[in-house]
């Protein structure tokens, strides 16, 4: 009897015990984040809930390899030994560009990118690559010598911006082919590359079935689906003003959608005092003022790319009509005063956390 | 609780309450054990946050938040002085010449990163807690 007793007290505790302890072990998916430097001259960073390390460097190391992919395709900085891409297109030979047989998915994008020319009218221009070049480089030489550091010549700026007509790039869907007809004329697809790679990976993954990951590509961020109990992602818009101690401005709850933000904050240089950012407006071919930074959410992040970019060149009026225009697109702007706009269907994504 | 049951009623049937004032001594000291074992669990857990430090996507090590310290991270020619102050982190100082990492606010709560991208550095934050973005855009 005693012993019997001795087994019941020791069963008891093994039951207090097992009930304390069990619901901190973790017998569910866990999160994996894992990083790169390799693509669109950005950082990557992917997140994604598995049930164990293996699984997780399976899937990412094969989003990686996607986007690999698309980037050989997409750069117009790099060559590859045997491959034509946007760098091989924007090359001169005699001095005149080839016709050069591309990958349909640069076609594609190509296409696209045309196509989004046509929605922001003018405010997303590929074809500017003659003035985004010139800032580039001003901008690459003043932050290697920040004393040094210049503004573009106004003449050498509107000199190239006499070849920046979108008609000059001609595609040949049929045969595959790309073709710039003025020799001055260059791609500069960092508008919407990233943002369009960025959407076909997630795509790619959607159709396997595979969900609880999140792509993010220097700030172009792509969820694909939901954590694995269904809960929404909980994403921070970044506050603009880097000196306040609110590192979030905004909270949303996404499911499968894509929110990029375009800002003024991060990528810039100074000259005599003042910040020279990077997003460059077509009209003035200075950097767009207005804005500390706008975030665009919508479930493609091809055209969160293309459109945050744009609408950051826009004034707020045109810009809201446009997002208003534009089925299952949202937009947070904040101005250059640091006071926020949103449109009509921002709300539904706001959250607390 | 069908087992406590279980057993006070057979310690009734022996009548030996001498017997069943140890037995209550013992739950109750194993019970104790249990809870401090539970209470030493979640303490160890909060004061488990941590900073991760990632070169080119290799580890190159994780300092506790509770614990100031200076890290320098080196990756070839290039290095960005981190530092670990108040539960916080930030890179104080860097040789890339964009400055991005350098002016990022300093960085404490789970999913928070701070990104070098000349120096491939990536400094991010993990903490138990929940109520963080899981992205940051």
């Amino acid at each position: 009897m005693k012993k019997r007793q001795l087994i019941s007290i020791l069963l008891l505790t093994c039951i207090l015990c097992s009930s304390l302890i069990l619901p901190s072990c973790n017998t569910q998916k866990s999160k994996y984040v894992a990083h790169s430097f390799d693509y669109f001259d950005t950082a990557t960073t992917i997140t994604g809930y598995e049930k164990d390390k293996a699984t997780f460097d399976r899937t990412s190391g094969e989003i990686l390899d996607l986007l690999f992919e698309y980037h050989r395709l997409f750069t117009i900085y790099h060559r590859f030994e045997g491959i034509e891409n946007l760098c091989t297109v924007n090359e001169l030979k005699y001095g005149v560009h080839r016709v050069v047989t591309v990958d349909n998915r640069i076609i594609e994008m190509l296409l696209y990118a045309k196509e989004m020319y046509r929605v922001t009218d003018g405010k997303l221009n590929i074809a500017m690559g003659s003035v985004l070049s010139i800032w580039h480089d001003y901008r690459t030489a003043g932050l290697d010598e920040p004393l040094e550091a210049k503004l573009p010549p106004v003449d050498m700026l509107t000199e190239a911006a006499e070849h920046t007509n979108i008609d000059a790039l001609v595609i040949d869907e049929e045969n595959s082919t790309v073709w710039i007809s003025d020799p001055k004329t260059t791609l500069d697809v960092g508008a919407v590359a990233k943002g369009y790679a960025v959407e076909m990976v997630a795509r790619e993954l959607e159709a396997k079935g595979i969900s609880g990951y999140v792509i993010n590509v220097g700030g172009n961020v792509r969820t694909v689906g939901t954590k694995p109990n269904g809960e929404k992602w909980l994403a921070g818009i970044e506050n603009p003003n880097t000196e306040s101690d609110e590192a979030y401005v905004e909270y949303l709850q996404l499911a499968g959608e894509s929110v990029v933000t375009s800002g003024s904050y991060q990528r810039y240089y100074t000259v005599d005092g003042k910040n020279y950012h990077h997003i460059i407006d077509p009209q003035t071919l200075l950097p767009a003022e207005g804005y500390l930074s706008v975030s665009v959410v919508c479930k493609n992040s091809a055209d969160g790319d293309a459109l945050s970019t744009a609408l950051f060149c826009m004034p707020f009026d045109k810009g809201l009509a446009l997002v208003e225009s534009l089925e299952g697109v949202d937009a947070l702007w904040i101005m250059s005063d640091g006071s926020k706009r949103y449109s009509s269907g921002f709300e539904k994504y706001a959250t607390t956390p | 609780m069908r087992m406590n049951k279980e057993a006070s009623t057979e310690a009734r049937a022996l009548d030996a309450t001498k017997k069943v004032k140890n037995d209550i001594i013992l739950i109750s000291a194993l019970l104790l054990l249990v809870l401090i074992a539970a209470l030493a669990l979640f303490l160890f857990r909060v004061t488990g946050d941590t900073v991760t430090v990632g070169v080119d996507g290799k580890l190159f090590g994780e300092y506790s938040l509770s614990e100031d310290r200076v890290v320098e991270i080196k990756n070839g020619n290039g290095y960005n002085i981190l530092v670990i102050e108040d539960g916080k982190a930030y890179v104080r100082e860097a040789s890339c010449p964009d400055g991005i990492c350098s002016s990022h606010r300093p960085i404490g709560h789970s999913g928070e990163s701070i990104i070098c991208l000349p120096n491939k550095v990536v400094v991010e934050v993990h903490t138990q807690s929940q109520s963080t973005p899981d992205i940051i855009a």
